[in-house]
């Protein structure tokens, strides 16, 4: 059963390589990040894309919250995050291409924790993207309860985009 | 069971984006690569990476496979393949990141099934890139059949596989 706006976001291992100014181009070992220790306390955009460097993900969905992380971050929201069923390292590479720097978390959920916790996967084995995969969606999450939760019905960015997340900040 | 020299490589498909020469920018339409139609009366090299856009295989491993190339083929090797765990839209990316335009072809086992069939397959949980991914390994497959099998036994590091070993014994 998926999750639904008033649950509290389960309590998983994401994985992500941490954002290194200094050495800006070199990817950094990348660490465990709890669900639950991260987010406790705080107010989180966080987006899910089907794919790193896929079409719709890297044209549309990405690119807006890229552009309008500082614009959220001023509503009130402590972190803005990305996950994706990738790796953590296509996960830095796919950040950095799009010049995130620090301004959007990068984080991997590899293992399909996550997306299964929550009931939003789907089986890509058919596109040859593998068993599991991260549905596209955005949710808005207070102290780890569900505020927000926009799953995209069909292809294309509408309820998980920027644009809507921003007008229920 | 893990695959050797002097098996049948086996038959499973992969995913890759072809190179588009007249405009580099723009993405073809994904195509099926088939281990044993496309392999067919064809010498090939299969090179398996755990992981595209990771330390070791980004700044050891592909590039000098894109530098040596046209070196491999010049020895008699139809077609160079890179292939790890990953899809093939990252494959891509990381291809283009890298420079291979046509020179290699960057195909995607994220279904698993050529770490399934072959063996080559081993957990990378502890790197962070989960349960099932295939390992460092290169293959000289001809016709079909292994001709030479090369597994890095740690995986972290690039030494049989690499494209001046390979070259040595094509």
């Amino acid at each position: 059963m998926a999750i639904q706006v008033g649950d509290t976001i389960p309590n998983t291992v994401l994985t992500y390589a941490p954002y290194n100014p200094e050495h800006a181009d070199v990817c950094s070992v990348p660490q465990p990040m709890n669900t639950h220790d991260a987010f406790k306390g705080k107010r989180v955009v966080l987006f899910a894309v089907p794919g790193a460097f896929t079409p719709t993900c890297s044209e549309t969905h990405m690119p807006e919250y890229a552009t309008r992380a500082a614009e959220i971050k001023a509503k009130n929201v402590d972190i803005v995050a990305c996950v994706a069923s990738n790796d953590p390292f296509v996960m830095d590479a796919w950040g950095k291409a799009h010049g995130v720097k620090d301004s959007v978390l990068m984080l991997s959920d590899a293992n399909g924790e996550f997306g299964s916790a929550i009931g939003l996967v789907n089986d890509g084995t058919k596109m040859r993207m593998g068993p599991i995969r991260l549905a596209r969606f955005a949710m808005i999450i207070n102290d780890l309860k569900v505020e927000y939760l926009g799953v995209e019905p069909a292809r294309g960015v509408t309820v998980s985009g920027a644009a809507s997340v921003i007008a229920k900040l | 069971m893990t695959i050797k020299a002097g098996d049948e490589f086996p038959q499973v498909q992969l995913k890759y984006i072809p190179f588009n020469a007249a405009n580099p920018d723009a993405c073809l339409s994904p195509q099926v690569l088939d281990t044993k139609k496309d392999f067919a009366g064809k010498k090939v090299v299969v090179v398996g990476v755990p992981g595209a856009f990771t330390p070791t295989c980004s700044a050891q491993h592909l590039p000098a496979y894109v530098a040596k190339a046209d070196e491999i083929k010049a020895k008699g090797v139809d077609l160079i393949v890179f292939t790890s765990s990953n899809d093939f839209f990252v494959l891509s990316a990381w291809g283009n990141s890298a420079g291979v335009k046509d020179k290699i072809i960057m195909a995607g086992d994220a279904n698993g099934d050529l770490g399934r069939a072959t063996g080559l397959s081993m957990d990378f949980s502890k790197f962070g890139l989960g349960p099932q991914r295939l390992t460092r390994f290169a293959a000289v497959i001809d016709d079909g059949k292994v001709e030479h099998l090369f597994t890095e036994p740690d995986p972290s590091d690039v030494t049989v596989t690499s494209a001046d070993n390979l070259l040595s014994v094509l």
